[in-house]
C-alpha cells in the first residue's frame, strides 16, 4: 500500500512571482519526509501540488511512474490523503466525517463502517462518534481529521502543519501515537512543519525549502545538527520529560 | 383598531368555515409561490455556485448584475413579462398571459437573482481551505458540489427563504400578468388590493392576516430545517 | 450524510411532483377558444356586478371569462392592440373613435348608472343642489379639496370633460389631487381628506358604510354614465376569440341578463346600482 511520488521540472507562478521552482523531487516508497523552511518558502504550495490539488504551470508529476494528467487525476487523488492545519471537518458527526470520504472513494458500506470504527478506536475518539464536528475541541477535531485520512488507507499521506494549532500536551500525545501508526503501517508520508521538535517523533528525513526551491535534503543530524534530535520543547507540567528525551 | 380586530375575527371565521373562495385563493398562492421559488432555486443556486467557484472575464459584471437583480422592482418585471406574453408579443403564441403560469414566470424572474445572490454569498463565505479539503477527499465534480452545498446549506436555505419571501409578498407583477381573475389568478396579495379598493377592509385585513400566517408558517418550516442541524448536540 | 442526501432527494422529488400536478391543474393547455378576455372598468368589478353575471355566462356557454379590470383608458388600449376579446366600458367619446376605426364591432348599449358629486356634509364650497357644471365652478372658486382619479379611466375622462365645460383648468392647482387609483380607493381618499370627488353611484353605495361623504349633486344630464359592450374586430386581430366575444355581447344584452342587472344591488343597498338600457 505504499507508493512513489515524483516531480520533474516543476514551475509555478502566481501573479508574476515564482512560487515553486523544483528541478527534481522524489518521495520514495515507504519514506517519511519532513519539509521545513521559513514562511513563504513554498512548503504549503508544494504540498498542494503533490496532493494534486494545485496544477503547476509546467512540470511533470508522477505517481508510481504514471504521469498525472486530467484524465487520471481523480483516480490518483483517491490514492492520497491530506491533513491540513485546520481540521476542516464536514458539518456532520465524527463518524460520518470518517465514513463519507470512504463511501466517496467507493468503499462498500459495511467495510466503510468497519474501518471507521477501527480508526476511531485507534485515535481514541470512539466516544465522540455521535458528536457534531463543530462541537469538538481543537485536539478532538484534529484527531478526527487524522482518523479520516488514515481510514482511507492512502498510499501517500500528506500533512500540512497538522499539529501547529494544538496545545503542547495534545500535540505531544498525538505525535507519539501518529509516530507509532506510521512506523507500523510503513505509509509513505510527507509533512510540512515549522516546529523542528516535531520531526524526531516521526522521522529522520528532512527537506529544507527556501524561496520556492528545495535547497537541502538529508538526515536530520546532517541538516540541523546533533542537538536537533534531542531538542524538545519543554513545559513545566510535562512530567515524563526525561523519558521523552531522545525518543522517536 | 376596530377594523383590525374585525379583520382578525373574520379571518378566523373564514378559515374555520373553510370559505371556498378564500381557501382556493390561499391554495393558489401557496402553489404559485412555491413553484416559482422552486424554479428560482433551479436557476439561482447553479448560477450562484458557478459565480462563487469560477473566475472568468466578465464575472464582475455578472455579479453586479445579480446584485442589481436582487432589488429588481416587481412591477418592472411584471411589465416586462406582460410585454413578452401579450398576444402579439414575442411569446404570445403560448397564450400564457392572465394564467397562473404567467405569475409563476414573473415571480421566478423576481426570485432567481435573490436566490443566486444569497447562494453566491453563502458559498463564497466557506473557508477556501475547505474546498481544497473536499477535493482532497477524492470527490467527483458532482460529489464536490453536493458536499459544498451541504456545507453552505444554512446560507442556501436563507437564499430560499429570501426568494420565497420575495415572491409571496409581491403584488405588482402578479396583478399585471395574472390579471387578478377570480378563481383563476387571484392570489392573496392581489385579492387584498382588490378588497381595499372595494372598501371591504375586514375582508382585506382577513386576507392579509392569512398571508402573514402563511408566510410565517412556511418561513418557520424552512428556518426549522435550517437551524435543526446547526444546533450543538 | 448519505441519509440526508436521500432526504433532500425525496424533498426535491415531492416538489417536482407538486410542480407537475400544479401544471396539469392550471389549464395552460386548455383550448384557446374557451378563454374570453374581457377588458372592463374597475367599477363593474368593484361593485360586484360581474361577480354575479359571469358565472351565469360561463355556465350557459362553457366559456371561461378572464376579467381584467383596469381603467377605461387601459381597457380601450387593450382593445386597440387586440389584447382583449371583448370590452365593457363607459367612455362613449373615446369608444366612438374605436368604432369609427373599426377596431371594435358589434357595439351595443348595455346599461347606465350615473355619476354623482360627493363631498363632506359641511360642504365648504356650497355645491349642494347645484348642477354639475356650477358645482365644479364653485369648487374651483372655493379652492376646496378635490380628489381626481387621474388614471385615464372613464370616470376621469368624464371629470375632465366637466372641468373643460366649466372653463376650469384644475391640473396643478394646490387643492386638486390625482389619486391614480381605482374608484373605490379614490372615494375613500376623498373621505379621509375631507374633499369632493366625482364617482359612479354604484361604487359610492357599495362603500357608503366606510365613508363620511354625502351626495351633493346628482341627476344632471352630463352626469349619466353609459356602458357599452363591444367585441374586438377579429378581421383586424387574428388572435381574438371572436365566437366567445360575440357570445358575451349577446349575453349582456339578453333580456334575462338585463333583468339581473336591474335587480343587482337592490336587496343590499335598497336601490339599483345599474339601469338596463338594452331592452326598451
Amino acid at each position: 500500500m505504499t507508493a512513489e511520488l515524483s516531480i520533474t521540472q516543476l514551475k509555478l507562478r502566481r501573479s508574476g512571482r515564482e512560487i515553486l521552482d523544483i528541478d527534481r523531487f522524489v518521495l520514495d516508497s515507504g519514506e517519511i519526509l519532513a519539509v521545513i523552511g521559513p514562511n513563504g518558502a513554498g512548503k504549503s504550495t508544494l504540498l498542494q501540488v503533490l496532493a494534486l490539488l494545485l496544477v503547476p504551470d509546467t512540470g511533470i508529476i508522477e505517481l508510481n511512474g504514471e504521469m498525472i494528467v486530467n484524465g487520471n487525476r481523480l483516480a490518483a487523488r483517491r490514492k492520497l490523503a491530506v491533513v491540513f492545519q485546520e481540521s476542516l471537518l464536514l458539518d456532520t458527526t465524527v463518524q460520518k466525517n470518517i465514513e463519507i470520504p470512504l463511501r466517496i472513494r467507493g468503499v462498500g458500506r459495511t467495510e466503510a463502517i468497519r474501518r471507521t470504527r477501527e480508526w476511531m478506536a485507534r485515535l481514541g475518539i470512539t466516544h465522540l462518534s455521535g458528536r457534531r464536528a463543530r462541537s469538538l475541541s481543537g485536539g478532538e477535531s484534529q484527531r478526527t481529521s487524522i482518523a479520516r485520512a488514515l481510514a482511507m488507507q492512502p498510499e501517500i499521506l500528506l500533512m500540512d502543519e497538522p499539529f501547529s494549532a494544538l496545545d503542547y500536551p495534545t500535540r505531544k500525545s498525538l505525535l507519539a501515537e501518529l509516530g507509532d501508526i506510521l512506523h507500523t503501517t510503513r505509509m509513505t508520508t510527507i509533512f510540512v512543519t515549522h516546529d523542528f521538535s516535531e520531526i524526531p517523533a516521526l522521522t529522520r528525513q528532512v527537506a529544507v525549502m527556501f524561496d520556492g526551491r528545495i535547497i537541502k535534503r538529508g538526515n536530520i543530524q546532517d541538516i540541523l545538527g546533533e542537538t536537533a534530535v534531542s531538542v524538545r520543547s519543554w513545559a513545566p507540567w510535562d512530567e515524563d520529560m526525561e523519558d521523552g528525551r531522545g525518543a522517536g | 383598531m376596530n377594523i383590525f380586530t374585525e379583520g382578525l375575527q373574520s379571518a378566523f371565521q373564514m378559515l374555520r368555515s373553510l370559505d371556498p373562495d378564500v381557501l382556493s385563493i390561499t391554495w393558489r398562492t401557496i402553489h404559485v409561490s412555491t413553484v416559482a421559488t422552486f424554479i428560482s432555486i433551479l436557476i439561482g443556486i447553479p448560477i450562484g455556485t458557478i459565480l462563487a467557484l469560477t473566475r472568468f472575464r466578465g464575472r464582475g459584471v455578472l455579479v453586479s448584475l445579480i446584485n442589481f437583480g436582487m432589488g429588481l422592482p416587481p412591477v418592472v418585471v411584471g411589465l416586462a413579462t406582460w410585454l413578452m406574453l401579450t398576444r402579439y408579443g414575442p411569446l404570445g403564441m403560448f397564450n400564457l398571459l392572465y394564467t397562473p403560469t404567467a405569475i409563476i414566470m414573473a415571480q421566478a424572474v423576481i426570485a432567481s437573482p435573490i436566490v443566486a445572490g444569497f447562494s453566491l454569498a453563502a458559498i463564497q463565505s466557506l473557508n477556501p481551505k475547505m474546498l481544497l479539503q473536499i477535493q482532497a477527499l477524492g470527490t467527483t465534480r458532482f460529489q464536490y458540489l453536493m458536499l459544498l452545498l451541504w456545507e453552505a446549506r444554512l446560507g442556501i436555505l436563507s437564499a430560499v427563504i429570501a426568494g420565497f419571501g420575495g415572491v409571496i409578498s409581491e403584488v405588482g407583477a402578479s396583478m399585471m400578468v395574472g390579471g387578478n381573475i377570480r378563481g383563476y389568478t387571484r392570489v392573496l396579495t392581489t385579492a387584498t388590493v382588490l378588497e381595499v379598493s372595494k372598501g371591504k377592509f375586514e375582508l382585506a385585513t382577513a386576507l392579509s392576516i392569512i398571508l402573514l400566517a402563511l408566510t410565517f408558517v412556511i418561513v418557520s418550516l424552512l428556518s426549522f430545517l435550517q437551524q435543526r442541524k446547526s444546533a450543538f448536540r | 450524510m448519505k441519509k440526508s442526501f436521500i432526504r433532500i432527494q425525496s424533498i426535491i422529488f415531492c416538489i417536482a411532483l407538486f410542480l407537475m400536478l400544479g401544471a396539469t391543474q392550471s389549464p395552460v393547455c386548455a383550448e384557446e377558444s374557451k378563454d374570453v378576455i374581457l377588458s372592463t372598468t374597475t367599477s363593474t368589478v368593484d361593485s360586484g356586478l360581474l361577480d354575479d353575471l359571469i358565472p351565469v355566462f360561463e355556465k350557459k356557454t362553457g366559456y371561461r371569462v378572464k376579467t381584467i379590470s383596469v381603467g377605461t383608458g387601459q381597457a380601450l388600449a387593450m382593445g386597440e392592440k387586440g389584447e382583449a376579446d371583448v370590452l365593457l366600458v363607459h367612455a362613449p367619446a373615446a369608444e366612438k373613435k374605436l368604432v369609427d376605426a373599426s377596431v371594435v364591432i358589434n357595439y351595443q348599449l348595455v346599461m347606465h348608472n350615473d355619476f354623482i358629486i360627493v363631498g363632506p356634509a359641511s360642504d365648504p364650497a356650497k355645491i349642494k343642489g347645484k348642477t354639475a357644471l356650477d358645482a365644479f365652478k364653485a369648487i374651483d372658486a372655493a379652492s376646496a379639496v378635490f380628489i381626481s382619479r387621474g388614471d385615464d379611466s372613464g370616470t376621469h375622462k368624464k371629470e375632465q370633460s366637466l372641468w373643460k365645460d366649466a372653463n376650469v383648468t384644475p391640473t396643478g392647482k394646490p387643492w386638486y389631487h390625482e389619486s391614480g387609483q381605482g374608484m373605490g380607493a379614490t372615494v375613500l381618499m376623498a373621505s379621509e381628506k375631507v374633499g369632493y370627488t366625482l364617482t359612479d353611484r354604484a361604487t359610492y353605495l357599495a362603500q357608503k358604510a366606510n365613508l363620511k361623504l354625502d351626495i351633493l349633486s346628482e341627476g344632471d344630464k352630463p352626469l349619466l354614465n353609459i356602458y357599452h359592450v363591444m367585441q374586438v374586430n377579429p378581421e383586424k386581430f387574428s388572435k381574438v376569440n371572436a365566437a366567445g366575444a360575440k357570445a358575451f355581447v349577446e349575453f349582456m344584452i339578453a333580456p334575462d341578463t338585463q333583468k339581473m342587472i336591474g335587480e343587482f344591488g337592490k336587496a343590499k343597498y335598497g336601490a339599483s346600482l345599474f339601469f338596463p338600457d338594452a331592452v326598451k
